[in-house]
């Protein structure tokens, strides 16, 4: 089950980054390779989604404990496209527009959405990192109560050595007591 | 391959051991070599015991070797099962006689063991009988002053009235008994553990007062010692739960009592989730209590137990909201 998930991941992976090289190339061409560029984009725009239900259904079958993680990771990845759409959208009809001008501002915007791209990764890697690390404590937790019992096993343990080993030495020093009778 | 082999070993065992107790029993048997007599009977009943378990591995590859190249499988794997459990049902029987004759023979510790071993080898077959054989060894067991061992035993139960029988009521009892044994025998952190499955299990049933009780006296045992204080948040946690499931008030007053005791408490994003909850349930605001639940569930998942609990809390906000309309 996970493994799908994870192949469908990758491809997600792979379609949104040339999705994005795309977006960025747009504002710079024109006319006719612009145009067979749009209707690219639109068609990955297309499989994404699709990938995106594939997960949808992939994670209702994994069972409820591991569910939250790939819910969260599916959460992300929808923003992620609807970023792109957005940036698809306006990328497009500004050029049709006004063809010079619109060079510029498009440079800094896409500069811009590359910023906030980062920023939104890197609070996902906190959120992630943040996950683990509750993850992590939760088995300490479950690791010091196993070391608490094992730690009063051992003590019973050596206390029940030292009582057989003080009941053999009687039991040594009644059976020398007979012989020498 | 060998396990035909095995059975038939086994059978004669079983039948060699069963004249030498018939001989034993008449007069000159019980003159002399009586005890002699009924002691290599019990190891041969042991030793057939034993390649009966041995068979059964055996027996399932050679089963379905045959039937694929029979080509009925179904059929095949239906016998299969059925002979897993006869010679399980018979290691478990000949464990038993085993244990029937030590007892006779006075020694109540062989006795036991054996009882055990039937006990887990019936454990596959028939649950039933298993959790007859280990009755009788924890029997024997508290008579003899063992505790601790027979405590293990009364866990080893309780499972598998968890598992396979399903009948919680009766695991409660085992579990509860196990824990008193255990306290009888000063190791708190096993009774701490049996008493938890109690608890969780009790709540599931709704006996909230005794959930309650049972982790509020296992969270205030564990902040005391420095390795179990970082479980007793969540400790904590559960019993305010169990306080919110019969009333608001008293998840409240068990908040700030809580709080008092434990200081780290309030720090846990338990306590903030418990705070919202209660916050939700004044306002009777249904959204704002199922937002903050699945926030917290990015985080750290929540498991079936807690599920259920916030479902019913959850569900006594939408009855409120509907009997003020």
């Amino acid at each position: 089950m996970s493994s799908d998930f994870e192949a469908y991941e990758q491809d997600f992976g792979t379609l949104t980054a040339e999705v994005t090289n795309k977006i960025g190339r747009i504002p710079k061409l024109s006319g006719e390779e612009k145009t067979q560029l749009v209707l690219n984009v639109d068609k990955q725009l297309e499989e994404v989604r699709e990938l995106l239900e594939q997960m949808d259904l992939e994670a209702r079958e994994i069972p409820i404990q591991s569910r939250a993680m790939y819910n969260s990771r599916l959460k992300s990845y929808k923003q992620e496209v609807e970023k792109l759409e957005k940036d698809f959208v306006s990328t497009t009809p500004p050029r049709t527009l006004v063809n010079g001008h619109a060079d510029v501002p498009n440079e800094e915007r896409a500069h811009l959405l590359d910023n906030t791209e980062k920023l939104e990764r890197s609070s996902r890697r906190l959120e992630a990192g943040y996950q683990i690390a509750v993850e992590t404590e939760q088995v300490g937790q479950e690791i010091l109560s196993n070391l608490n019992s094992d730690r009063e096993k051992i003590q019973r343990a050596r206390e029940r050595l030292r009582e057989t080993d003080a009941n053999l030495g009687k039991s040594s020093r009644i059976l020398t007591g007979m012989l020498r009778r | 391959m060998d396990n035909s082999g095995k059975e038939k070993e086994a059978m004669a065992l079983v039948a060699e051991a069963e004249k030498k107790m018939k001989s034993s029993q008449s007069f000159f048997g019980a003159m002399f070599g009586g005890s002699s007599k009924t002691e290599e009977a019990c190891d041969m009943y042991v030793r057939a015991a034993n390649m009966y378990k041995m068979a059964k591995n055996w027996c399932g590859k050679n089963n379905t070797e045959k039937n694929d190249a029979m080509n009925v499988p179904l059929l095949g794997q239906f016998t299969f099962v059925l002979r897993n459990n006869f010679f399980l049902s018979a290691a478990g029987n000949a464990f038993s006689q085993a244990a029937h004759l030590h007892l006779q023979m006075q020694s109540k510790h062989d006795a036991a063991t054996n009882f055990i071993d039937a006990g887990n080898a019936f454990k596959k077959a028939d649950p039933q009988e298993a959790i007859n054989c280990l009755n009788r060894a924890i029997e024997i067991y508290t008579d003899m002053g063992r505790f601790t061992i027979a405590a293990k035993h009364h866990i080893t139960i309780a499972e598998i009235y968890e598992t396979e029988m399903v009948d919680i009521e009766k695991a409660i009892a085992h579990y509860e008994q196990a824990a008193d044994y255990y306290k009888g025998e000063e190791s708190t952190s096993s009774a701490n553990k049996c008493l938890l499955k109690v608890a969780t299990y009790a709540a599931q049933l709704e006996q909230y007062p005794k959930a309650i009780e049972i982790y509020e006296q296992v969270g205030t045992y564990a902040m005391d010692s420095t390795l179990l204080k970082y479980s007793a948040k969540d400790h904590f946690f559960k019993a305010a739960l169990c306080h919110f499931s019969v009333d608001m008030l008293n998840a409240k007053l068990a908040v700030q009592k809580y709080e008092e005791m434990f200081p780290a408490f309030s720090d846990s994003r338990e306590c903030k989730l418990l705070k919202k909850l209660l916050d939700a349930y004044e306002e009777q605001n249904v959204e704002a209590y199922t937002d903050s639940v699945k926030e917290f569930d990015t985080i750290s998942r929540l498991d079936q137990w807690l599920t259920t609990m916030l479902l019913r809390i959850k569900k006594t906000i939408q009855e409120d909201e509907s009997d003020l309309r």
